[in-house]
C-alpha cells in the first residue's frame, strides 16, 4: 500500500508541479521518467443507479472502483495487481501474479488469478459487456469476480487459432469455525476465499481452451473440477465435490454482436454436507444466457447499443436426499437498454431488467439500472 | 505439491537459456518461406527527412527492406511495432515486389491480453492488401472478442503502413 501511496505522491506532484502549458511535458515527463520504466497504470469503475420498481428507494453506488498496476522487470518477468474498491469502503485484490514467459508460446503464472469460466469472469471491465450490472449466470452460478490463489500455465498456439490456460488453485471453503458456508440461494459465491489467508485441503484443477480461428468468432470451453476445502479435515461431510463445465460463444459481424453461455455444475456429497450443517445446497446448478447487440455508428468513435439479453438459471436445479427444490431459485431475467460509447473505454448505459421465477403466482420484479463504465 | 514446484523450477530453468536471436531467425524463415528461396539479401531502404516527416510511418533505415535473391528483386518487407492495451507489439509485414501484402505475422507479443491477434488465420486477412486500400476493422477485418484493442491497433497500423508505402510509390521511392 505505501507503494501505492508513493505512486500517487509522484503522479500528483508531477502532474501539479507543472504550469498548465506544460502539462504535455508533465505527461511525457512521467511517461520517460525512470520512476515508472515499465510500470503499468490502468483501472476501471462501474458506478451505478438501481431503482426497484414499487416502494423501495432507488440506490446510488461506486459498485466497483478498480486500480491496476503492472510491472515489466525484463522480457520475460512481469507482474500484475488490481486493487478493488467495492461499494466505497471494501478493499480487496482481484489479482496479483507474476508471469514468466518461458518461450512465446507458453507462460508460468502464479499468484491471485481469475478462474476461467465463462465470459465475464476474465473480461469483466464494465465497457466490455452491456447491460449496467454483469450478466446474473455471472453472479449466482459462476461467482463473478473469481480469483483464488495458485500456479498454472498458459500460452497461444497461433497456427491453431488456440489460447489454453490451466492451473491449480485452492478451492471454494465450504466449513469455517464449525458452520457451513455454502448454500442454496447462490451456491458456491460465499464459499470464494480471495487470497485472504486461504485454506487449501486439496487443489482444484481449472482449465480452459478458446478458439477463434472462424472470422469473427470467439468459442470457449472451460472446465473446473475439485472439491472444497475445510478447517477441520476430520469431518468428511463439511466438504462437497465440484465439478463445473462452461461453454461460450461471441461473434462479431459488421455492427451486429451476439454471445452466449451455459455452465453445468455438479455437486457431491451435498446431502451429507446439508446434514451436517443445516444447510440448503443442490447438488445441480446451471445456467444460460444469450444476448444480441446492434452497433449503431455515430460520430467519430462514438456509438449508440441496444442490446436484449435473457438468462435463465437454477441453483436447484436438482437437490439430495429429501431437500425439496426450492422453485425460487429457478429463474429467469430479461435485460434490455442502452449503451451509449462516448471514447474507447467510456460508456454510459441505461436498462431495464425483469425477474421471475418458478414459484407459481409470483410477480415479475423489476428493476431499472443506468450507470457509467470506465476502463483505461 | 512439491514435486510440481521441482519440475515447475527445473523447466524454468532450462528456459532461461533460450537465444535472443529468436527473431532474426524467424524474419530470415518467413521470408525464405513467403519467397521460396535458399538465400536473399535485404537492401535497406533509405529515404529523405523531408520526405519522412510527412509519412503517418518513418522509415529509419533499419525498419524497411528490399528484398534479392541473385540480384532478382523478390519483394520488401517491413518491421513494425503497434501499442495494444498496456505493451508494445513487434511484427512484420511482408510483400511482393508489387508491393502488394503477401504475409503478416505477430514476432513478439507482450501483454497478457489480445494476443490472439497472432492468429495465423485472422493475419491472413491482411494477405492482397495493396497501398490504395484503407481497412475498416469489423468491416473489412473481422474482430476478435477479448483482443478488440490489439486488432484495432494491428489493422490501424497496416493502414498506416499502407498509406506510406502510398506515398513512397507517388514520389517514385520505391
Amino acid at each position: 500500500m505505501k507503494k501505492v501511496g508513493l505512486l500517487f505522491a509522484i503522479l500528483w506532484i508531477s502532474l501539479n508541479g507543472y504550469s498548465q502549458e506544460n502539462l504535455q511535458n508533465a505527461g511525457q515527463r512521467i511517461l520517460n521518467s525512470n520512476v515508472l520504466n515499465g510500470v503499468t497504470i490502468g483501472g476501471y469503475a462501474q458506478i451505478d443507479y438501481n431503482e426497484p420498481d414499487g416502494s423501495q428507494v432507488g440506490k446510488l453506488d461506486i459498485h466497483r472502483l478498480v486500480l491496476l498496476f503492472g510491472y515489466k522487470f525484463n522480457e520475460k518477468v512481469s507482474f500484475l495487481t488490481e486493487v478493488e474498491y467495492e461499494h466505497v469502503e471494501e478493499v480487496f485484490v482481484e489479482q496479483a501474479y507474476i508471469k514468466y514467459k518461458a518461450i512465446e508460446s507458453l507462460n508460468v503464472l502464479a499468484g491471485l488469478m481469475l478462474i476461467p469460466m465463462g465470459i465475464i469472469n476474465e473480461y469483466h471491465e464494465p465497457t466490455t459487456y452491456y447491460g449496467v450490472e454483469r450478466p446474473s449466470v455471472d453472479n449466482y452460478i459462476v461467482p463473478t469476480t473469481w480469483r483464488e490463489l495458485g500456479v498454472g500455465i498458459s500460452g497461444k498456439i497461433d497456427n491453431a487459432s488456440l489460447k489454453y490456460q490451466a492451473y491449480l488453485f485452492n478451492g471454494f471453503k465450504s466449513y469455517k469455525d464449525g458452520e457451513g458456508v455454502l448454500r442454496g440461494s447462490d451456491g458456491l459465491r460465499k464459499g470464494r476465499q480471495k487470497g485472504a489467508e486461504s485454506v487449501v485441503s486439496s487443489p482444484n484443477f481449472s482449465t480452459k481452451l478458446d478458439y477463434y480461428g472462424i472470422a469473427g468468432l470467439r468459442l470457449g470451453l472451460a472446465g473446473y473440477f475439485g472439491k472444497t476445502q475445510t478447517d477441520d479435515t476430520s469431518i468428511e461431510a463439511s466438504t462437497v465435490g465440484v465439478s463445473m463445465i462452461g461453454f461460450d460463444a461471441r461473434y462479431k459481424y459488421n455492427n451486429l454482436e451476439l454471445r452466449g453461455q451455459y455452465i453445468h455444475t455438479n455437486l457431491s456429497n451435498t446431502e451429507d454436507y446439508n446434514t451436517l450443517t443445516g444447510k440448503d445446497l443442490g447438488s445441480k446448478m446451471t445456467g444460460l444466457y444469450g444476448e444480441i447487440a446492434y452497433n449503431f455508428d455515430l460520430k467519430g468513435v462514438e456509438k449508440l447499443t441496444p442490446f436484449l439479453r435473457y438468462e435463465k438459471f437454477n441453483t436447484h436445479a436438482d437437490t439430495d436426499g429429501n431437500l425439496a427444490a426450492n422453485k425460487a431459485y429457478d429463474r429467469d431475467e430479461l435485460f434490455f437498454g442502452l449503451n451509449y460509447k462516448v471514447a474507447d473505454g467510456a460508456a454510459f448505459k441505461i436498462d431495464y431488467q425483469l425477474m421471475n421465477n418458478a414459484v407459481s403466482g409470483s410477480d415479475t420484479s423489476k428493476q431499472f439500472n443506468a450507470g457509467v463504465a470506465i476502463w483505461f | 505439491m512439491k514435486k510440481l514446484v521441482f519440475i515447475v523450477s527445473l523447466f524454468l530453468i532450462s528456459t532461461s537459456f533460450t537465444v535472443s536471436k529468436r527473431i532474426d531467425t524467424l524474419i530470415i524463415k518467413e521470408i525464405k518461406g513467403v519467397f521460396n528461396v535458399e538465400h536473399f539479401e535485404k537492401r535497406s531502404i533509405t529515404i529523405s527527412n523531408e520526405l519522412n516527416d510527412n509519412l503517418p510511418l518513418k522509415i529509419t533505415g533499419t525498419n524497411f527492406y528490399k528484398v534479392e535473391s541473385n540480384e532478382d528483386h523478390l519483394g520488401y518487407y517491413y518491421l513494425g511495432q503497434a501499442y495494444g492495451k498496456a505493451d508494445y507489439f513487434d511484427f512484420i509485414v511482408i510483400f511482393d515486389k508489387e508491393l502488394m501484402v503477401s504475409k503478416v505475422k505477430i514476432l513478439v507479443y507482450r501483454e497478457d491480453h489480445g494476443g490472439e491477434i497472432g492468429s495465423k488465420r485472422w493475419l491472413k486477412q491482411f494477405i492482397g492488401k495493396v497501398s490504395t486500400q484503407n481497412l475498416i476493422y469489423q468491416k473489412d477485418i473481422a474482430a476478435i472478442s477479448g483482443a478488440t484493442i490489439s486488432a484495432k491497433a494491428m489493422t490501424n497500423e497496416v493502414n498506416k503502413l499502407l498509406q506510406t508505402i502510398g506515398i513512397l510509390i507517388n514520389k517514385q521511392q520505391l
